[in-house]
């Protein structure tokens, strides 16, 4: 799974932190997500498209290993 | 017989979450510390500590307890994963460990012809201690590299 959350991010002139604290997780958890170390859960990117105000598919893709 | 099983589960649930605050972190460490020191030192006094040393073995094992339970500062999905993760290594290290240290101790015991040694069982301090050392280890590195 990839992603294009730092672009979102940048796009709403967020940092690490401050997004971390909008969905209630810390910066680290924002980095690994970034890093494609953690995948988050439903949860969590349903969060993340709330912020974004776009819909999961934009910004979470599968890779062929998935 | 659905509801029994909710309500089961939920309690399940409760006991897996259940975490002390952070502060209990330092506690822990404080009282491992002071407990460690105070058995190195019993070493250079003379007298019969025996009791002693048995009440401040089981201190470390609590305050380190402690530690494991205690939440970080933000305790996020990312981190219940990793401690599930930290949990599954952490069984399956120990049972490695404790199936395989009384054959070691048994080898290294015949080489340098100790009798005594053979087939001894691990004590629960060895155990315990081992469990939450690798706990909190494989914890830690998992907490920086995740």
């Amino acid at each position: 799974m990839k992603n294009t959350i730092k672009v979102e991010r940048a796009i709403l002139d967020l940092t690490q932190g401050e997004l971390a604290e909008r969905i209630g997780v810390s910066r680290q958890t924002i980095n690994s997500i970034e890093a494609n170390r953690y995948v988050p859960s439903t949860v969590l990117a349903l969060k993340l498209s709330a912020i974004f105000k776009k819909p999961v598919n934009d910004f979470f893709m599968l890779t062929e290993d998935d | 017989m659905k509801s029994i099983q909710d309500c089961e589960a939920r309690k399940i649930d409760k006991l897996l979450n259940f975490r002390l605050p952070h502060y209990a972190k330092k506690i822990g460490w404080i009282l491992c510390l002071l407990s460690l020191g105070t058995i190195l030192s019993l070493k250079f006094i003379d007298g019969d500590w025996t009791i002693l040393k048995v009440i401040l073995k089981r201190l470390i094992l609590v305050s380190l307890f402690i530690v494991v339970l205690a939440r970080e500062k933000v305790e996020d999905e990312r981190l219940q994963h990793i401690r599930a993760k930290t949990f599954s290594l952490t069984f399956l290290f120990s049972a490695i460990y404790i199936l395989i240290q009384p054959v070691i101790n048994t080898i290294v015991g015949s080489i340098l012809g100790k009798e005594q040694d053979v087939f001894q069982d691990l004590g629960d301090f060895v155990i315990l201690w081992f469990m939450l050392v690798v706990y909190l280890t494989f914890f830690h590195f998992a907490k920086k590299r995740d």
